[in-house]
């Protein structure tokens, strides 16, 4: 078996083109004119605004708040999530989307099987495990944010729902960058589900006839060819590379990464070096199609 | 905070590899991971390792008054810490339940199974009586930290100096340890824990499962032992159901485990005596193994070499021209020639032909006598390029007499020369000596 050895390396200032401007880590003071209102990520020292996050500060009029470079997924309503229910409750899911608290997936916020429309009863309580386990993962949108910050997902549509087979890829949330849609059916051969919250589900290509008719809970289970294993494994590879050297990441990001990527071989992507030429590569290309 | 949830596949990996007797870091089921104790420069303090289990004991005595209702004996009393410095999962604050239930077990192991007499912890009766304390704190988790809690716990007390106290009347002197020898507490037996993880309703077990292990285990049993095999704690936990055969089989698997342990742990604390004793450097800082990167670098050295050039034309002047040319040679096919022996084939490549040369060799061996065991394959070896370039032969006739003539600078040289020769002529040559019975012998057998 061979094994791959390297020296440690010193640390590279990565270029990144456009430096945010004001980045502050806990205990730097941001200001010392009083008239401004605390935000979050802030606090009073004496009389001086200082940080308690770090991360780069932003300020609406006379709000001034930091907005953290890495945390927990914090959810708007809107997003969509890949999730993982750890616990089947009294008409609700719990599901676990790296946030600071488990999000609810309530009984009435999912499709029944088969697309009935009516009120639920006490039997489709009593059936809550065949639809989804613990364990199991699901993509769904976020419907409302509870007042302790937990937030309320549905599965309303009939491209959210349980996820059958495929990869989990998980980076931080803040790499996923807001976009119209999180969807993407990539032209390389598999589909590409980039959740708000940081993770990533990667997965052969949906057909889209397939879903219309089980509602979201049939999972195909069928094996999946090799050549699509393949380029699952190597999208699988570039997401982490892009996510490594803090790239954000949207459809256009890792189409070009994907290719930037076909001259290696899948596993040599996980080497520091070669991922590190490929987020360079996907870098400038970007960078070129904008500039 | 809550533990990232493990994936279904992750489970499911894990649980079908230990259908199949496999565990994820290779170990057997019955295998403990490496374990390690060390002991710090304060007596009483230890540390236990078991893989990245890490677990740190110490005890502390105090001089209090006794239980109404236990007037002349002192008390033991074992907290064990779960901070989230082990783990993310564990809240500071107030113990979960299991941490409650830990704690609870190592108690009664200790405790109740009389480990440590408290009857000599007793000053003044109904006065004052010695109060030992064993803080566990729970340094990493990694798996199984009851079993390095049971460890670290019994083996800080068997460390644990209290200071020498002399009542005379009414008079207590406590004597401070340079005054006195601080003396050792009196541990009757080691009652160590052994963990064993179920899966599939009882159907398969392991012993010291790691934190994967323990995530996706259906219940687990704790058998505390000692060395004269006396169960001090039985605890199962979790939702299955053991059958009555399990039981015993664990009590006996904990049997061999304890005894192994509780030998570690001697030699641990001897060692830490002699150390003492020696006056030699101890504490942690000493058993924690310098991780350094080191390179050993030398700059180059100019050696003469005009001596040993000297030398060299010297031996090749004194030394004879060679008379005996190479006659060892095999042409294989034109333009390749094969010179010599090639080694034993190490590839255990699989060769049809090793049986036939086989026989042939052990008749060889028959006939040979007084000649020392050659490796067997060397001949089989040989047969096999004769075999490819059959028909070919180079030799000169008179090979027949160079067995005979042949000076035996070692027995290996001469037998493969002389079986070399007579694999190498294909046909009789009957000219030969008769009394070279061997290379008839083996000439026929190869027909």
């Amino acid at each position: 078996m061979a094994v791959h050895i390297t020296l440690p390396e010193s640390r590279k200032k990565s270029a990144v083109p456009d430096a945010p401007k004001h980045l502050v880590t806990p205990g730097d003071v941001i200001t010392t004119d009083t008239g401004y209102m605390r935000g979050h990520g802030t606090y009073m020292d004496d009389d001086k605004l200082k940080a308690s996050l770090a991360g780069v500060v932003e300020r609406v009029n006379k709000l001034i708040c930091v907005q953290p470079l890495k945390t927990r997924y914090n959810g708007e309503i809107g997003d969509v999530v890949v999730g993982r229910v750890t616990e089947v409750g009294q008409r609700r899911w719990r599901v676990d989307v790296n946030s600071r608290l488990d999000a609810v997936l309530m009984l009435s916020a999912v499709n029944l099987p088969g697309g009935e429309l009516r009120r639920r009863s006490a039997e489709d309580e009593l059936m809550m495990r065949e639809y989804l386990q613990e364990g199991d993962l699901i993509s769904a949108e976020v419907q409302a944010i509870f007042h302790d910050g937990a937030l309320s997902l549905h599965t309303r549509s009939l491209k959210y729902g349980k996820l059958s087979q495929g990869v989990m890829v998980q980076v931080s949330p803040s790499l996923v960058k807001r976009r119209k849609t999180h969807f993407h059916n990539l032209p390389c051969g598999a589909s590409v589900i980039l959740g708000n919250n940081g993770y990533v589900w990667v997965s052969p290509t949906i057909n889209d006839e397939k879903t219309e008719s089980s509602g979201g809970y049939e999972q195909d289970l069928e094996p999946v060819p090799s050549t699509d294993r393949e380029v699952i494994a190597r999208l699988r590879n570039c997401i982490l590379a892009l996510a490594t050297h803090k790239l954000l990441l949207y459809d256009t990001s890792v189409l070009y990464a994907y290719e930037a990527s076909r001259q290696h071989q899948v596993k040599d992507l996980l080497q520091p070096d070669i991922a590190e030429k490929v987020a360079d590569d996907t870098r400038q290309r970007l960078q070129m199609e904008s500039g | 905070m809550k533990e990232v949830p493990i994936s279904t596949c992750e489970r499911e990996f894990i649980l079908k590899a230990i259908r199949d007797r496999k565990r994820i870091d290779g170990r057997q089921t019955y295998d403990y991971r490496r374990l390690k104790v060390s002991f710090g420069m304060e007596r009483g303090c230890c540390i236990v390792e078991l893989g990245d289990t890490k677990v740190l004991a110490q005890v502390s005595g105090k001089i209090e008054e006794p239980k109404k209702n236990r007037p002349t004996e002192g008390s033991i009393i074992i907290n064990l810490e779960l901070s989230p410095m082990a783990s993310p999962a564990f809240e500071p604050g107030r113990p979960t339940e299991s941490g409650i239930e830990m704690n609870r077990i190592l108690e009664r192991n200790i405790r109740d199974s009389r480990a440590v007499d408290t009857e000599s912890l007793c000053i003044v009766a109904g006065e004052k009586v010695w109060s030992i304390r064993a803080d566990v704190h729970v340094l990493n988790d990694e798996g199984n930290i009851m079993d390095a809690a049971s460890i670290a716990a019994i083996t800080a007390l068997a460390h644990f100096r209290r200071p020498d106290v002399t009542v005379m009347g009414e008079e207590v002197t406590i004597h401070s340890p340079e005054d006195r020898d601080p003396v050792p507490l009196s541990v009757h037996h080691m009652p160590v824990c052994v963990t064993f993880a179920f899966f599939d309703q009882g159907e398969f077990l392991l012993v010291d499962p790691n934190r994967l292990e323990e995530r996706v285990m259906d219940g687990r049993m704790v058998v505390g032992m000692n060395m004269h095999r006396e169960i001090c704690t039985l605890m199962m936990s979790g939702g299955m159901l053991l059958v009555k055969e399990q039981v015993l089989r664990c009590s006996q698997i904990a049997t061999v485990k304890v005894a192994e342990i509780i030998e570690l742990i001697q030699k641990a604390l001897d060692k830490d005596a002699q150390a003492r004793q020696a006056g030699d450097k101890c504490g942690f800082a000493e058993s924690v193994p310098a991780n350094k990167i080191t390179t050993n670098k030398k700059e180059p050295t100019l050696i003469d070499t005009t001596a040993a050039a000297q030398q060299a034309s010297q031996v090749i002047q004194e030394a004879g021209p060679v008379d005996k040319p190479m006659s060892n040679m095999i042409v294989q096919a034109p333009g390749t020639v094969q010179i010599g022996e090639g080694l034993v084939n190490t590839w255990q490549v699989d060769d049809e032909d090793m049986e036939s040369e086989e026989e042939e060799e052990s008749r060889k061996k028959s006939v040979t006598n007084g000649r020392e065991a050659v490796a067997t394959s060397k001949p089989t070896e040989r047969k096999r390029p004769v075999k490819a370039g059959e028909g070919i032969v180079s030799h000169a006739d008179d090979s027949g007499s160079e067995e005979e003539e042949k000076v035996m600078l070692y027995q290996g040289d001469a037998e493969m020369k002389s079986t070399e020769d007579s694999t190498a002529l294909q046909q009789p040559s009957n000219s030969d000596k008769p009394a070279k019975k061997k290379g008839k012998k083996k000439k026929a057998a190869q027909k």
